[in-house]
């Protein structure tokens, strides 16, 4: 790919291939609407035209907090044909407090520097208080923006004339690293990471002209974003994108589309692997195939082999087959992809002794009753480097634990406005992850989150290892558990504790429910020491749908409530 | 107009004991109706009723109202 800047790319299908289809966007129920490559960068100078009369500049950062909606597409496009920097961020959920939401917002434009909110009408009572307290100049409501408008030809040559020399290392977009709301970190990426990114992520994935993506995934999700947005849009190939919300209450949505479109990729997070293949009635099938999938990318959260089975044999009376399952690791700071499985190929297992992996050791194994199966995460892709570091940033070589390390054509420029946190995690061009894992006959194997890890006596404990287990036990919510260490002086160690969200509310129905966790997690070999029930929706998550092991910890901590052991 | 029987199966779910429920309520207005628990409603509702709903005619349901039309309308097909 040979772009100064995502633009360059974006003009050129425009010119090679006006009619194919760039976005397709689904609405349930609904014919979809259909942007031709043409008609989408034609729409995005109009909104470039309309951004640059509201007086915004190049290098301010412009906040898009919009629902699903067709404009929405154009739009971003359009902030990026005028040099400013689009931070997608989550439209507000109607059961969150405005105050929450405000306060969310306002620590973001502090950290992030957030100039500019492209909004709809309905939500400008909870932002207009930001124009004073935040960095926020002036919100505006770009779907009733007067397209129709005509501008000069000589404004439309300044435009295009200043689009055409923005270099391929001025910055291009900020995302937000996963987080709670106002606590995340933004992480700035120019038009060379992207134009690199997608370039060598899709010969990973062998990307042909004839793929279609779909996706239900948020776009201010590094996933939706990258993945499933710019990618198919750099490469000149179909985008269909799904409303999230629709689909979290249809989650049929997604194969309907698929199977309509004739899709080719997915990418989805484990937990959406479970509740399609847990969730969807099959009358709800009549119709559909999955033929057409060439692979359905499991990434974001750690990869369950389990899902993954029950996802194949679920869905393979329809079509699907099973070497289309397919991993990735991936992250912000990186744009995206830093490994990925071989298309066409299930990704390798290994079988490891779970009580050894807990001691940082590695050991494979022949016996699944002691084993934690992990899932490859696919080699690295060009572009990438990866090492496994000691706690000295000492390479360790194959098969041995530590963390992850990686070096990037396509590394972030730092968090914006935070240069001690950058300088924690990037060092002499090394981004360390906080992930631990291993290296494998060169696959990487992500096992856990290192700063997450919990040690009890000196063992180290895996949170997400202790999770799986809790969520088979009946009368808890699945995926609403999580794990997490706390000091205790008495013993001079961590202690193991979870917190699980459950509908048991008589003391006998909590305590039936205490005697059953404890028993699946002796069976495991982890040793409980607190457990609290919670009711359901207690847990906070954070703002990829996961529940947030700090801030819930914290919040527990403080409570002195729902402790039953 | 919402049946006594209809109400009465969302609250069970919600474990609420009473809630008012009008035809132009929103499912989200309802306390413990997320988007967690909207498959659970959904399905208490199919459990109670024996009768199946498509995800599609669901998502054109705007309130508690057009739910109960179509439960209504589902049951005298019955």
């Amino acid at each position: 790919m040979e772009a100064r800047n995502i633009w360059d790319l974006w003009s050129k299908h425009s010119r090679t291939t006006p009619d194919k289809d760039a976005i397709v966007v689904w609405k349930a129920g609904e014919e979809p609407f259909r942007w031709s490559f043409s008609s989408i960068v034609s729409q995005a100078e109009r909104y470039t035209l309309h951004l640059k009369k509201a007086g915004i500049k190049k290098g301010e950062v412009v906040a898009i907090i919009i629902r699903h909606n067709k404009e929405f597409f154009p739009l971003y496009m359009g902030i990026v044909g005028l040099g400013a920097i689009p931070a997608v961020l989550a439209y507000p959920n109607p059961r969150l407090h405005p105050d929450k939401f405000r306060q969310g917002i306002i620590g973001m434009s502090h950290r992030s520097g957030l100039d500019w909110i492209m909004t709809e009408r309905e939500i400008h009572p909870i932002l207009t208080p930001l124009i004073s307290e935040g960095t926020v100049k002036g919100v505006h409501f770009p779907l009733e923006f007067p397209l129709q408008e005509q501008f000069s030809d000589e404004e439309v040559k300044l435009v295009r004339e200043k689009r055409g020399a923005v270099t391929p290392d001025e910055p291009m977009l900020l995302q937000h690293s996963s987080g709670t709301t106002g606590l995340q970190k933004p992480v700035l990426l120019s038009h060379g990471a992207i134009v690199r990114h997608a370039d060598y992520y899709g010969k990973s994935i062998q990307v042909t002209e004839e793929d279609k993506v779909v996706s239900w995934l948020p776009l201010y999700h590094d996933m939706g974003l990258i993945a499933a947005f710019h990618m198919p849009l750099a490469f000149g190939i179909t985008s269909i994108q799904i409303d999230p919300f629709e689909w979290v209450l249809a989650p049929v949505l997604l194969f309907e589309a698929l199977s309509q479109e004739k899709a080719t990729l997915v990418w989805l997070p484990n937990f959406a692997y479970n509740l399609m293949a847990d969730k969807i009635h099959e009358e709800e099938f009549e119709g559909l195939r999955l033929d057409s999938l060439r692979m359905v990318i499991n990434c974001s959260e750690p990869v369950r082999y389990q899902s993954h089975e029950r996802f194949s044999n679920h869905f393979k009376a329809y079509g699907f087959r099973e070497e289309a399952l397919a991993t990735c690791y991936a992250m912000a700071e990186t744009t995206y992809a830093v490994t990925q499985s071989e298309p066409g190929k299930v990704p390798a297992v290994v079988f490891t002794d779970r009580e050894k992996l807990g001691k940082g050791v590695l050991l494979y194994t022949d016996s699944p009753e002691s084993a934690r199966v992990c899932v490859s995460s696919g080699k690295v892709i060009e572009g990438c480097r990866v090492e496994i570091v000691d706690e000295e940033k000492k390479p360790l070589g194959e098969n041995l634990i530590g963390e992850i390390a990686i070096q990037s054509v396509s590394m972030f420029d730092g968090y914006r406005n935070y240069p001690e946190k950058t300088a924690e995690v990037l060092k002499d061009g090394w981004y360390y992850s906080g992930d631990f894992g291993f290296m494998k006959d060169g696959e990487c194997y992500v096992i856990g989150r290192k700063k997450d890890i919990i040690i009890v006596a000196g063992k180290n404990i895996y949170p997400e290892d202790v999770e799986d287990t809790l969520n088979k036990v009946q009368g808890l919510l699945p995926g609403r558990v999580i794990a997490f260490g706390a000091d205790d002086t008495e013993v001079g160690t961590e202690v193991l504790c979870v917190i699980v969200e459950s509908e048991a509310t008589t003391p006998k129905e909590k305590a039936d429910l205490r005697v059953k966790i404890l028993e699946n997690a002796l069976a495991n070999d982890q040793s409980i020491s607190r457990i609290y029930i919670v009711p359901p929706r207690w847990l906070i998550k954070s703002s990829a749908g996961k529940p947030s092991r700090k801030h819930n910890k914290e919040r527990i901590l403080e409570s002195n409530e729902y402790l039953m052991a | 107009m919402i049946t006594p029987e209809f109400k009465a199966s969302i609250l069970k779910e919600l474990r609420l004991d009473d809630y008012e429920i009008k035809d132009e309520t929103l499912a989200n207005q309802i306390p413990g109706w997320d988007s967690i628990n909207h498959i659970n409603v959904i399905s208490a509702i199919e459990k109670d009723f024996s009768v199946r709903f498509k995800s599609i005619e669901i998502l054109k349901c705007k309130n508690i109202g057009d739910l109960q039309n179509l439960l209504t309308s589902k049951l005298a097909k019955k």
